[in-house]
Formats: C-alpha cells, sequence, structure tokens
C-alpha cells in the first residue's frame, strides 16, 4: 500500500475498529506534510497512545477536542470563575461606558459657591466638581451614593478609579506578559547569558519585597514624571515600577515551562526537520506557554491592582484632583467617625474587583493547568 | 569612646552575624556557606544602588533647601562640595555606600539630624514589634489551621477554609481596616467594649493592628501548608508508614509533618512581601509611629535620605532574613547543600 494513496482514500468506516487494535496506522490527512518529513517506509507505523484514545472518542461518536476547547469548557463549567468574569467584564465595561451616560442622568440642582446657581448633571457628575453645599452629603437623587469630603459625586469618582486600577492593570500585563516572555523564553531555550542576567536581575528584585520599589520609584521620581507627561505620568511611572518588579517572577516562570518543553518530542521533530530557532521558539513553544501566561497574568493583576490602590493610598500614586480607589479609601477613612460610608464604598468596590480577579485567575488556572489542581 | 559607643549597635550586630556564620558553616560546610555569600554581596550592591540611583536621579536640590533664605551662590557651591554633590554618580555612590557602612547616611535635609539612620532607629521598634509580631503570629495559626485542613480534604472544614484563604490572601489589609474601624466606632458609640483605632504603646491598641497585618500573611501560610501537607500525604512512604500499622497521629506527625515543613521555611520570602507592604499601610491607617510613616513624611517633605535609608533598612532586613531562610533550609535538609 502506497502511502499517497491511503492518504488520499480515508479508510472506510467500518475498518476503524479495527485500527484501533493497532493493526493499520492511520496517515496524516494531508500527503504534503509526508513529503516534508522525507521518505517514509512502507510499513505501517506503530499507533500511540495518544492516538488510539482520540480514536475512541469518535467511536463514541463524540467530536474530538482539543485541550485548549477541554479546558474552556472545564472553566465554563466553573460557576465560581463564570461568575467573577461577570463581574470584572461589568466593572471594566461599566467603567468605562457609564460615565458619559451618567453625565446627563439627575435632577438639576441649585449649587455653585453660594448655592444660587443652577447646576446640571454634567457639571456635578463629572469627577472633580466640586459643589461645597453639598460636602458629607449622604445619598440623594443628584448624589446616588452621596458626595465626598470636598463635595464630589462619589459614584462618578468610584468609576474613575476603577478606569485608573484597569489602566494600570493593563499597562503592566502589557509589560509583564511582554517582557516574561521573551526574557523567559530566550533564557529558557538558549541559557548562556541571558539566563544568568535573568537570575541575578530577579535576586536583587526580590531583595525589594512586595512593593517596596514601587514606594521607593514614586516617592523620589514622582514629582519629576508628572512634571514631564502631567497628571497621567504619575500612572506611568507606578505602571512601571510595578512591572519592573512583576516581570522577573513571569520570566523565571516561562523559564521553568520552556526548560520542559524544549525537551519534548514535538521540538525535537522540529529541529529535526531543519527548523530555524526563531521559529521553534515563536511556533512550538509560544503557542504551548499560552495558557500558563494567561492564567498567572490574571492573578498577577491582583498584585497590580491592589499594589496601585496602596501607592495612591500611600499619596505616592494619582494625586487629588484625579481619582483612585487608593486614594479615596484614604480620604474615606480621614472621615471615618463622621460619614462612614466614604470609605465603605471604595473599599467595598476594591475588594470585589480584588476577589473576582482572584477567582477568575484560580479557575482559569485550574482549568488550563489540571496538574497543579489538588 | 563616644564613637564607639554610637557604632555599639553595628559591633552587636557584626557579631551576631559572625557567630551566627561560624555555627552554620560548621553544620552545612564551608562550600554552601561561600557561594550563598557571593550571591549576597551581588544582591547588596545591586540593592543599593538602585536605591541610590533614585535619590540622585530624584528632582529638587538639597542645597537650596538646606539653605533657604541664606542662599547665595558661593555658599552653595561650598555646601555641595561638603555633602559630595559635585562628585561624579560612581564617587557619590562610593560615598552611599560608605555612609551606609558608618550607619549613617548624611543628613536629613529637612531637621538637620545628624544620621538619617539615628533618625530611624527612634522609630523602627514599633516596625519591628508589628512585623516580627504578626508574621509570628501568622505562622503559628496558619500552619496548624493549613494541616487540619489538609489531614480533612474536601469537608467542610477544608473549603470554607480554601475559600477564606484565598479571600484574606487577595484582600490588601486596607480594605479591612476601615471595616475594621467603623465597627469599632459603633461599638463605643454604643456603650460596648471596643478597641481604640489609632495609637500604638499599650497591649489594646496593638492587638488590632497587628491582626489585621498578619492576616495576609496568615492566609498565604494556610494555604501554602494545605498544599505541602497534601503532596506529601500522596508520597508512597506515607502509604508505607500507614500500611505497616503505625498509629495516625504517628504518620502525620512523624512522616508526613516533618517533611511538608521544608517549604514552609521558603515562604517565609512572599510572606515578607507582605509585611514590607503591609508596614507602610498599617502604619498610615493606624497611626503608628514607625519607619513606615517615617518615610511617608519624608516623602511630602521630599527629605530623601531618610526615603532612601528607610527603603535600605527594610531591604537590607529581607535580604538578611532570606539568607537565614536560605541556611535554615541547608539545616534541615541535608541534600540541599550537596546540589
Amino acid at each position: 500500500m502506497r502511502i499517497e494513496d491511503s492518504a488520499q482514500s480515508p479508510n472506510p468506516r467500518q475498518m476503524e475498529s479495527l485500527d484501533t487494535v493497532g493493526a493499520i496506522g492511520e496517515m496524516p490527512p494531508s500527503s504534503a506534510t509526508i513529503k516534508d518529513l522525507g521518505p517514509a517506509s512502507d510499513t505501517p507505523t506503530q499507533l500511540n497512545q495518544s492516538e488510539l484514545d482520540r480514536r475512541a472518542m469518535i467511536q463514541d461518536e463524540e467530536p474530538s477536542l482539543s485541550p485548549f476547547r477541554l479546558s474552556m469548557r472545564r472553566l465554563r463549567r466553573n460557576k465560581r470563575a463564570m461568575i467573577s468574569l461577570g463581574i470584572v467584564l461589568f466593572m471594566i465595561i461599566g467603567s468605562f461606558v457609564f460615565p458619559p451616560i451618567y453625565l446627563h442622568l439627575g435632577p438639576t440642582i441649585s449649587g455653585g459657591p453660594a448655592g444660587l446657581d443652577k447646576v446640571s448633571p454634567s457639571q456635578y457628575h463629572n469627577y472633580t466638581n466640586q459643589q461645597l453645599l453639598y460636602i458629607d452629603s449622604p445619598g440623594s437623587a443628584a448624589y446616588p451614593l452621596g458626595a465626598d469630603g470636598l463635595g464630589r459625586d462619589i459614584l462618578a469618582r468610584l468609576m474613575a478609579g476603577i478606569n485608573v486600577s484597569i489602566e494600570v492593570a493593563f499597562l503592566v500585563a502589557i509589560f509583564d506578559v511582554g517582557l516574561g516572555l521573551l526574557v523567559g523564553t530566550l533564557a529558557g531555550f538558549f541559557g548562556g547569558w541571558m539566563d544568568t542576567f535573568l537570575a541575578r536581575f530577579t535576586d536583587i528584585m526580590f531583595a525589594f519585597p512586595g512593593l517596596l520599589f514601587a514606594i521607593l520609584a514614586a516617592a523620589t521620581l514622582g514629582a519629576a514624571f508628572s512634571d514631564k507627561f502631567g497628571p497621567p505620568g504619575r500612572l506611568i511611572l507606578v505602571s512601571l515600577a510595578i512591572g519592573i518588579t512583576i516581570w522577573p517572577q513571569m520570566a523565571r516562570y516561562v523559564r521553568g515551562y520552556t526548560l520542559q518543553l524544549k525537551e519534548q518530542q514535538f521540538v525535537e521533530a522540529a529541529r529535526t526537520v531543519g527548523t530555524a530557532n526563531h521559529s521553534i521558539i515563536l511556533r512550538h513553544i509560544v503557542p504551548n506557554l499560552f495558557s500558563i501566561v494567561v492564567a498567572a497574568v490574571t492573578l498577577d493583576i491582583v498584585g497590580v491592582i491592589i499594589g496601585e490602590a496602596t501607592i495612591s493610598l500611600l499619596g505616592l500614586g494619582v494625586q487629588p484632583p484625579g481619582s483612585s480607589l487608593g486614594l479615596m479609601i484614604y480620604d474615606g477613612s480621614r472621615k471615618i467617625t463622621s460619614a462612614p460610608t466614604e470609605v465603605l464604598w471604595p473599599t467595598l468596590t476594591l475588594a470585589i474587583l480584588v476577589i473576582a480577579f482572584a477567582f477568575l485567575g484560580d479557575g482559569i488556572n485550574d482549568a488550563f493547568n489540571p496538574r497543579s489542581k489538588d | 569612646m563616644s564613637s564607639f559607643l554610637s557604632s555599639l549597635p553595628a559591633v552587636i550586630v557584626v557579631l551576631a552575624v559572625i557567630a551566627f556564620l561560624i555555627f552554620t558553616g560548621m553544620r552545612v560546610g564551608v562550600r554552601f556557606l561561600i557561594r550563598r555569600l557571593a550571591g549576597l554581596v551581588f544582591v547588596l550592591i545591586g540593592v543599593t544602588f538602585i536605591t541610590f540611583i533614585m535619590g540622585y536621579f530624584a528632582p529638587g536640590d538639597a542645597v537650596l533647601t538646606q539653605l533657604g533664605q541664606r542662599y547665595t551662590p558661593e555658599r552653595a557651591a561650598a555646601l555641595r562640595h561638603v555633602l559630595g554633590l559635585d562628585l561624579p554618580w560612581y564617587q557619590q555612590y562610593f560615598h552611599f555606600v560608605v555612609q551606609l557602612l558608618h550607619l549613617s547616611l548624611g543628613n536629613s535635609y529637612v531637621d538637620n539630624q545628624p544620621a538619617v539612620l539615628t533618625v530611624l532607629s527612634r522609630d523602627l521598634p514599633a516596625s519591628m514589634q508589628l512585623g516580627m509580631t504578626g508574621i509570628v503570629l501568622a505562622v503559628v495559626v496558619g500552619v496548624p489551621l493549613g494541616l487540619l485542613a489538609a489531614v480533612r480534604t474536601n469537608t467542610r472544614y477544608d473549603t470554607t477554609a480554601q475559600v477564606l484563604g484565598l479571600i484574606l490572601y487577595a484582600v490588601p489589609s486596607f480594605v479591612i481596616i476601615p471595616f475594621f474601624q467603623i465597627l469599632m466606632i459603633k461599638l463605643y458609640q454604643a456603650g460596648l467594649p471596643s478597641l481604640p483605632v489609632s495609637g500604638w504603646g499599650s497591649l489594646d491598641t496593638e492587638i488590632a493592628p497587628i491582626t489585621i497585618f498578619g492576616l495576609g500573611a496568615f492566609a498565604y501560610y494556610l494555604r501554602i501548608t494545605r498544599a505541602s501537607m497534601l503532596e506529601v500525604l500522596n508520597q508512597d512512604y506515607v502509604r508505607t508508614a500507614r500500611a505497616k500499622g503505625l498509629p495516625e497521629r504517628v504518620v502525620l506527625w512523624r512522616h508526613a509533618f516533618r517533611n511538608a515543613m521544608i517549604p514552609l521555611v521558603t515562604a517565609i520570602g512572599p510572606a515578607l512581601a507582605f509585611a514590607v507592604s503591609g508596614v507602610f499601610v498599617v502604619e498610615l491607617l493606624f497611626n503608628i509611629p514607625g519607619i513606615g510613616t517615617d518615610a511617608l513624611t519624608a516623602v511630602v517633605e521630599r527629605d530623601f535620605p531618610v526615603v532612601q535609608g528607610a527603603v535600605i533598612i527594610l531591604a537590607l532586613a529581607v535580604v538578611f532574613l532570606n539568607l537565614v531562610t536560605d541556611v535554615v533550609y541547608g539545616l534541615i535538609d541535608p541534600r540541599i547543600k550537596t546540589q
């Protein structure tokens, strides 16, 4: 039996039961791939276990699922993770879409410095707008969650604060994944000076535990950055500082998995047919790292959101006219005896956001890395 | 004599370090120790350099701040020379390290106190007490609860512990503190027994900050202990121990727990990470006079030597504790040193 022939005419259905016994090997779907592999012998190939498993599934009339699909299905069945995903999406989309709409909701109130002007929601629902008459006011039609110690709408500030958290998380995630993947795969694949560099750099960064480096950077360079880039300068600095502390862990993680993947047969096979190193990394190693990187970065985001809030809480991040959950918690905690709700709202928001991300990351990790399940 | 007295703490610390090194050198081998110390030197250079370079690039001129109204170009140049700020950066860095070895980081820009580290050492005890007690509590409570969760896998207790652990691990202390403070204020207003919401120095003011400070590390230890114990319980030697009919108590304590303990020693590193950011947040929100509060006040006043000093103290404490962890790891697991 010629290989090309059998590839063009797949086995008849009734033959499949024979195949699973291991009598005849199934041919790869396209003859082109076989030619790439060079002259193959005419003897039937031995079936391996995974191929047998796949056929067993076909016989049961179930569609065969790729590992990715299987993981997605596991994730979808994880109720806790799906609820968390819903909450995360609701908060992200809400905090970006709702503020412009919110500017048109609400009654016209009398405000201004002396309380004589008519103020429309497009003014007082701006998160920096102060209405001195409404300082520390409880919830009302105009201020659904009340106003803070400077007469600013708490709901508007909450949404602006979530925005900041998400923006920083997003920036750091890009930095984290980009640098972590780059250095991690290179260090794992080639070893050499890149590996030494990574090890040394990680050692140094580990000496700055938690947010110490970010606190130092924001404390010393914060003013310079806001002079140069305006209000977002601080955010950039904070993102950068958190990113610098966080990426070595990701790189180490990626490096460890790259070391494992490098020894796998498919990499060996790719090398046998003369694939260049860079395309082995891009085509064979990086796609296989996808799931663990996604799980790791979701869990990292928890730390990033807390980090940004901590730095803003300490007065080193977002500066006063701007809003951040950490800043709101600090402002609210000064008013804790007279107006306790002011600190409760940002605290609750942050807690929900962080717990949702943590559960989501945990769920993704369980779904994509079932080995680490127990 | 006075110079000797002022450097007495340094001498004691150095002597303690040397004694520790000799002891461990005898126990785990000199080569193991030398390799660890070589890595340490590199880390120390990195940490001091990063701290230095941040201050070097920080905006604001120390000379202008100190002279204030008395500014003349000549005075500024003279003071700049005295402070060594006219030197190139590598000489300044060298200067920085030399000063650090003398347990001084130059003068605070603001109140011109002679040595930054002296200023900080005034407030160090509160931070140390907060940090050490918090972590010890976290370990003492977290490890047994984690063990219990591992022994009773998949019971209601286990799931509760796991969810609670994840929540406490994820939620930072500054989310818990406001809830606690509001609760205490309500209790106080209702005339019920309550704890004070700020201050430091007596037992009733210290309980709450230390507990809240330790919660993150507690959750971390709970999770780590559970995971590590579960892994050990699945090992063959545990099955063997059970198969030969040992009482469950002996299996758990002598065979399983002793081996599960090894990863717990390395977990002190991440627990310290909680501790350091916790020092800043808990001190700020509870008004505790510690080095975290010092550093934050210094940031507002742009008093960078004090900020650098606080960062260096915290970083060095962590580096040193990590070294101790490493060596203890070598002590309890003899396989490590042969690697």
